[in-house]
């Protein structure tokens, strides 16, 4: 360790630490800035060895091809593929919101039921919930697609509204149980006492003291909602972004420069979320509770 | 022995007693009663039952179908196979390849992940002028959905196009373009950065929140007893960190078992099988030969190896929570 807390360092110790700093940052963005460039250049400029760090030339073209539609992937009798990104991301965002909304009230009710009103069987509860996290989704995907294709909603933003629950409502509850632990009880008994009703209490007084968390919850669903790939690939045909990425990636007509406009595309609703509401994320990650 | 207080079992207890787990909150909370316990049971009751239903029928159902010759158009169970499906899938080199396979990654992805999140989380916990933005570059990989991460590292790592070989040409590391993901060591190799690219931002993202606690008195008082830089790590920061560093293995260590995406995107088990973990092969039996039978069977030998990791964390957690 280069310093001891106030200690001036020497020069070349912070000297050391500089350079570390930079190969760290190269090991981050290296990549996330191949991306980019890709996604900001033509074809041509891609071919050229070795590959320029800051492409000689620069175009939107890319970009305008995914969201428009025309990237000039179609084969004969087939719509272009570059059409399907925008309807994907809808749906992407359709599930993604919707999930928000439903894990945060059944997730909200249930962590604090567990929080403030324990019963017998709650611990147990609280342990499965932990427990969930290393069920792996993969093993248990089979009977749920058979049981889909029964019902008929293969294919449909229900089917993932469904089984996405099998994370994002864990997830949730384990966030939001956590925050709602910390939380004073004081305020509430108080209201409890000059009898407001208990779900009264919870509505008035623990939601706008619990928001930090509520956020948090919520940012960490939608990004595991977005993010899911597998299910999507399996219970869909390509649905939502991810699966449609895989998708375009192995159709040879689709350059990597396109694909890397959809992929910057595809990374800039998490990147932001994420950068907007870091503290909330950080402090709830902090705590254990990866997406 | 004069009989004037009655054992302790005898109280007469209220209907709704909280369980004994609950005992700190009876502390804080005595007047908790059978209605509170009523109210918990009904708010908690929604959330209860999508589990049930969502994870607790399946898993139970995935169990069962392993047991059976399962057809392909998912009408009944068909016959019942005994223990054939397991069978097969012990009887399989396949399989043994691919466990092979998956632990090679596992090894790699849980120690790269660490000791990059460590050696980050250090680095970041110095002072130096622009910490906070280099703080903010590692949500960046933890936000990143892992099949985009797949889908950037092939492309980085490509032959053709590739940005990792225009950088390695630069650097005259290589002369030429290497076809990184068409052999099957690099493949690996490949397939292990891209997913520790992530994981480490996330280990060091909670390592850091745990350097961060750690108070500064530790380091200045035995900075006094003259330890030096390597000792006050060794003996102050490392001790420190103990929780977090077994959180995160065990958490890495599931990951790295239930790992498909990154693969997916780059290799879909490629080169041959020379990145064919146990996800990847489940998704081959159930969605490609749709042999639901022996995938079940696969599914339910994986999550078992997943299970002995997972009971792992829940005592680490839970146990890390009753001592605070």
């Amino acid at each position: 360790m280069a310093t001891v807390n106030g200690r001036r360092r020497r020069w070349w110790a912070t000297g050391l630490v500089y350079l570390a700093v930079l190969v760290f940052a190269a090991w981050i963005l290296l990549p996330l800035w191949y991306a980019l460039t890709s996604s900001l250049t033509t074809a041509d400029q891609l071919s050229i060895r070795p590959y320029p760090l800051i492409p000689g030339e620069l175009t939107l073209d890319n970009f305008r091809g995914v969201l428009t539609g025309n990237t000039g992937s179609e084969t004969v009798g087939t719509t272009d593929l570059g059409a399907r990104l925008v309807p994907a991301i809808g749906q992407s965002v359709l599930v993604s919101a919707l999930l928000v909304v439903l894990n945060l009230v059944i997730g909200g009710l249930g962590a604090y039921g567990l929080s403030r009103y324990p019963f017998r069987g709650s611990n147990a509860f609280h342990l499965g919930i932990i427990a969930t996290r290393v069920v792996p989704a993969i093993a248990i995907v089979g009977p749920f697609f058979i049981l889909l294709r029964n019902a008929d909603l293969l294919n449909t933003p229900w089917a993932l509204v469904i089984t996405y629950n099998v994370f994002t409502l864990p997830l949730a509850m384990m966030v939001l149980k956590n925050y709602f632990d910390q939380l004073p009880r004081e305020i509430e008994e108080a209201a409890m006492v000059d009898g407001t009703s208990r779900l009264k209490a919870l509505w008035l007084i623990v939601v706008p003291l619990a928001r930090p968390g509520l956020v948090a919850a919520g940012v960490l669903i939608f990004l595991e909602a977005w993010s899911e790939f597998f299910y999507s690939l399996v219970l869909t045909n390509q649905l939502t972004v991810p699966p449609l990425l895989a998708g375009l990636q192995s159709v040879q007509q689709f350059n990597w420069n396109t694909l890397a406009a959809a992929t910057v595309i595809t990374m800039i609703p998490p990147v932001v979320l994420t950068l907007v509401f870091q503290r909330h994320v950080v402090g709830a990650l902090a705590a254990g509770y990866d997406k | 022995m004069t009989t004037t207080a009655p054992p302790q079992g005898s109280v007469p207890a209220p209907a709704g007693d909280p369980p004994a787990g609950a005992a700190p909150r009876r502390r804080r909370r005595n007047s908790l009663t059978a209605s509170d316990a009523r109210f918990g049971r009904g708010i908690v009751t929604p959330s209860a039952i999508v589990l049930v239903l969502l994870l607790l029928a399946p898993t139970v159902l995935t169990v069962v179908y392993s047991f059976y010759d399962v057809p392909a158009s998912g009408d009944g169970l068909g016959e019942f196979a005994g223990i054939g499906n397991y069978e097969v899938v012990f009887g399989s080199p396949v399989f043994w390849k691919s466990l092979q396979v998956t632990l090679i990654f596992t090894v790699g992805f849980v120690v790269l992940s660490t000791l990059i999140g460590l050696a980050v989380a250090l680095l970041l916990n110095q002072e130096f002028r622009g910490r906070g933005l280099a703080r903010s570059l590692l949500v960046l990989p933890w936000a990143t959905p892992w099949l985009v991460i797949g889908i950037l590292w092939k492309w980085y790592a490509d032959g053709s196009v590739g940005g990792l070989n225009g950088i390695l040409m630069r650097l005259h590391i290589i002369g030429d373009y290497v076809e990184f993901l068409s052999d099957p060591t690099w493949a690996m190799v490949i397939a292990v950065l891209s997913a520790a690219w992530r994981q480490s931002c996330f280990a060091a993202i909670l390592f850091l929140a745990g350097l961060q606690t750690l108070p500064k008195i530790q380091h200045e008082a035995a900075a006094i007893d003259g330890a030096g830089v390597w000792k006050r790590f060794r003996h102050v920061t490392i001790p420190w960190l103990r929780p977090v560093l077994t959180t995160v293995t065990v958490l890495n260590i599931i990951y790295a078992f239930l790992q498909f995406d990154v693969i997916y995107a780059l290799t879909q088990g490629g080169p041959g099988d020379a990145t064919q973990v146990l996800s990847i092969l489940i998704y081959r039996q159930l969605f490609v030969v749709t042999n639901i039978g022996t995938g079940s069977a696969l599914a339910v030998i994986l999550g078992a190896i997943a299970l002995a990791g997972g009971l792992l964390t829940v005592r680490l957690l839970y146990g890390k929570r009753e001592a605070s």
